[in-house]
């Protein structure tokens, strides 16, 4: 669907505004500050990161299942599906839209116990402690949830298109590309299109390069206004990962999510 | 984990397939990937769209198995972004959590062209006339075209186009428009991760694939669309599935098929080196060498072939369908390039509803029953284009090789001299006298002005009453072109399917209009 972005489902249901994005959040940030609830989604997005290098993922697998844990949680609370079951779920279901070849049940499920020993132990003290039969009920969940909108659109084509155009540079690509690939870390690829996502790590990849590309950007007729949104996105978010060890603070962090409750809850003890 | 609350109000908000929709014995369709059902909304429940109570007929298909199989997975995900007028219309997904099955809603089409083909060759072999407007396989071209234009400028790819999957609606709003369907193959090609061959070793049926994916092509391309479109359009033209080919051990992974590729070159003639000259460069490549003689096909093309099926080679219907049916894919017409073609400019010219607001000739779809579906399984391959019944067509596929070679070398004599030919009337001759009868006798009863479509002998010429008179004038009568077909498929009357070439004596007195479509080719 590479030609039709703006017919899209993801232009047209997933672009999401900012104020509704804050709103939806309001239920979690009783719990913890906005920077740990940051963290948190950023843990995950590491976590999928692994998990899909593990499996010999393709990045654009990864990208995808990482825009739908965002979606998912965009809508509903951290509570409601535990993330660390969302997050192999949604390679799953990216790996399958992708035409990666299927991952096999049991396969997922293995390197999910894998990552979480060898890799994650400093957040997780017991096992992965899910089994086929709950991933394949929470992909049910998953694309429910997301009104059964599995393209997404992701900056990475654009950019190399944008890159081509601005004639071809040895250090760009790579620099734009490892920026595309920390986006997934922030909220913008729920609140701007791909294409302005993939611009603003051009641009600050070309910072980065000493690269004097103002009439290239102009001549784009691009609104600067969003991509300077976008820019600052990014850099809190490396600002957030400068004085941060995610390994000391995981256990945490991860102790203040609401947790699901499988019974029927008696007392509420929301607040 | 999941929240009990999240799943309570999930549950409270998800809807039910049986609580929106009635389908309980209405089963149509049967495929490789599911069931499909005519479906109605439940009295009282209001479409969501337009709050309004609607009777319209819904497709339902449930999907085979449990859960989100890879290729259910595609065919939803590309649905969701799918909007076209030619493209079926994905209405809702129904996930239902306690037996873990998944529905699909859709509009109801009415018709398909393997149904409306097997109409007209069940009519051909009972000597029995359609009635359809001259232009509707013009019309249906087009629209094929526009469709899979929409899907290829979209980076989709549909890889599993046979007659099938092209639906037609019926009565309402979009009446006589296609529809394709069955995108459980498609798939976004833009940046295939896995070569595609990998993934599903066979996909498209036999029939319909193009000569450099049974050389072992590893990447599908818009050109494999393409060829399937150039056999749809030939079916449509003559009846017949141009590559007809005894069907087995369609199981295996291996592209190469000898058999199929033994039938494409006998209607096409063996392809040149200048011709395709990458040829050379296909996997399979050397076991072609191996297999075939170039001087076994000297004598066919696809000029000849169609000329059996009075499809004159200057006709602009022969030129497109050459240019979809190149051999080499890199040379092969685009579906953009189609479009433009002087085909579709010349009169007729396409309806955006293809039966040009007539009568609808075909009947509407039974409902199968658990019967219907046993005996269905038993006699289907799997994966299977469902017309020929296997057994019968081992022995017609081979009459009918020997026999093309003899036609072959019949040419340009004033037609074969094989003393098993039998002379047929052809459409626009006097021998029509046979097709009136029949068109009288019963099956077209009503359409009084038939019978004098043929007499007129071409369609320009009838001027009958009936719709003819309010300006769709392009209605044949074919009972006339009944040449002893037998429609080996349909009909186990032990016809060989060999009589359809037996018409060819007739060529010389074709006139120009012939070409135009359904109207004259059944
Ligand atoms: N929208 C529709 N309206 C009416 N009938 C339909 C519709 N969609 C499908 N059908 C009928 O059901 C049959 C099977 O549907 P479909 O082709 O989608 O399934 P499939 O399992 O993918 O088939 P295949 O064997 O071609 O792979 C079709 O050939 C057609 O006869
Ligand atoms: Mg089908």
């Amino acid at each position: 669907m590479a030609g039709n972005f703006w017919q899209s489902s993801h232009c047209q249901q997933w672009i999401v505004d900012r104020q509704d994005l804050i709103r939806e959040r309001q239920n979690d940030l009783q719990f913890m500050s906005e920077e740990e609830h940051q963290k948190i989604l950023i843990f995950f997005c590491n976590f999928m990161q692994t998990l899909g290098e593990q499996l010999k993922l393709r990045q654009q697998v990864i990208a995808t299942a990482s825009v739908y844990f965002k979606r998912f949680y965009a809508r509903n609370s951290l509570k409601c599906i535990d993330p660390l079951l969302l997050a192999p779920t949604a390679i799953f279901l990216a790996s399958k839209v992708e035409e990666f070849g299927v991952i096999s049940n049991s396969r997922l499920v293995t390197t999910c116990h894998q990552v979480v020993k060898s890799k994650f132990n400093y957040a997780y003290a017991q096992d992965f402690p899910y089994r086929t039969n709950h991933i394949l009920e929470c992909e049910f969940y998953l694309l429910e949830n997301m009104d059964c909108c599995l393209i997404v659109y992701q900056p990475y084509r654009p950019l190399v298109h944008f890159v081509q155009d601005m004639g071809y540079e040895e250090q760009l690509l790579p620099t734009a590309w490892r920026m595309v690939n920390d986006s997934l870390r922030t909220d913008v690829c729920l609140l701007y299109p791909p294409y302005q996502i993939a611009l603003a790590c051009l641009m600050m990849a070309c910072v980065v390069m000493q690269k004097d590309t103002k009439s290239w950007f102009a001549d784009i007729g691009v609104d600067m206004e969003k991509i300077q949104e976008i820019c600052r996105y990014i850099l809190s978010f490396y600002d957030l990962t400068k004085n941060y060890d995610e390994k000391k603070e995981a256990q945490a962090l991860l102790a203040k999510m609401p947790k699901p409750k499988t019974q029927p809850s008696r007392e509420e003890n929301k607040h | 984990m999941m929240d009990y609350e999240f799943k309570v109000k999930t549950a409270a908000e998800r809807v039910k397939v049986e609580d929106w929709f009635d389908y309980e014995g209405c089963k149509v369709g049967r495929g490789t990937y599911g069931h499909v059902y005519k479906a109605r909304r439940k009295d009282g429940v209001p479409n969501p769209t337009n709050g309004r109570n609607d009777n319209r007929d819904y497709a339902l298909k449930q999907i085979e198995g449990t859960g989100l199989s890879m290729s259910a997975c595609r065919e939803i995900a590309l649905l969701r972004e799918l909007k076209n007028p030619n493209v079926i219309c994905l209405q809702k997904v129904f996930l239902s959590h306690n037996d873990r099955k998944v529905w699909l809603l859709f509009d109801y089409a009415e018709h398909d062209l393997w149904h409306i083909i097997k109409y007209h060759r069940a009519a051909k072999a009972s000597k029995k006339s359609v009635m359809v407007p001259k232009g509707m396989v013009k019309s249906l071209l087009h629209q094929i075209l526009q469709g899979i234009h929409y899907l290829h400028d979209n980076w989709v790819l549909h890889r599993d186009l046979k007659p099938a999957n092209i639906l037609v609606m019926g009565e309402g709003p979009e009446r006589g428009r296609v529809k394709i369907a069955d995108m459980g193959f498609a798939r976004l090609f833009n940046s295939p991760l896995k070569p595609l061959a990998d993934l599903d070793p066979v996909v498209v049926t036999f029939w319909y694939r193009a000569p450099e994916l049974l050389l072992g092509a590893r990447h599908y391309t818009k050109a494999i669309d393409i060829w399937a479109i150039g056999c749809i359009f030939a079916e449509l033209l003559t009846s017949e599935p141009i590559f007809h080919c005894r069907q087995e051990d369609i199981k295996t992974s291996n592209p190469y098929h000898h058999d199929q590729l033994d039938r494409i070159f006998n209607v096409m003639g063996f392809p040149l080196e200048k011709e395709w000259e990458d040829i050379r460069k296909m996997p399979e490549h050397p076991t072609l060498l191996k297999d075939f003689k170039r001087t076994n096909y000297a004598n066919c093309s696809l000029i000849k072939y169609m000329d059996r099926h009075k499809i004159k080679p200057e006709s602009k219907a022969f030129l497109l369908l050459q240019k979809l049916l190149l051999m080499d894919p890199t040379k092969r017409i685009t579906s953009e390039q189609a479009l433009m073609d002087p085909y579709f400019n010349e009169d007729p010219v396409p309806t955006s509803d293809v039966f040009a607001g007539c009568p609808i000739p075909y009947p509407k779809r039974e409902f199968l029953t658990d019967d219907d579906q046993v005996k269905e399984e038993k006699t289907e391959n799997k994966m299977q284009q469902r017309p020929p019944q296997p057994q019968q067509n081992v022995q017609n596929q081979q009459q009918n090789q020997v026999h093309q070679q003899q036609q072959g070398q019949n040419q340009g004599n004033n037609g074969p001299t094989d003393p098993k030919r039998i002379r047929m009337g052809h459409p626009h001759q006097g021998q029509n006298q046979s097709g009136m009868d029949q068109n009288n006798s019963g099956h077209q009863s009503g359409h009084g002005h038939q019978g004098q479509n043929q007499g007129g002998g071409h369609t320009h010429g009838g001027s009958g009453g009936g719709y003819m008179n309010s300006g769709h004038q392009g209605h044949q009568g074919q009972g006339h072109q009944n040449h002893g077909q037998a429609g080996g498929h349909m009909h186990p009357s032990g016809n060989s399917m060999m009589q359809q070439h037996y018409h060819q004596q007739n060529q010389n007195h074709q006139n120009q209009n012939q070409n135009q479509g359904f109207g004259q080719r059944f």
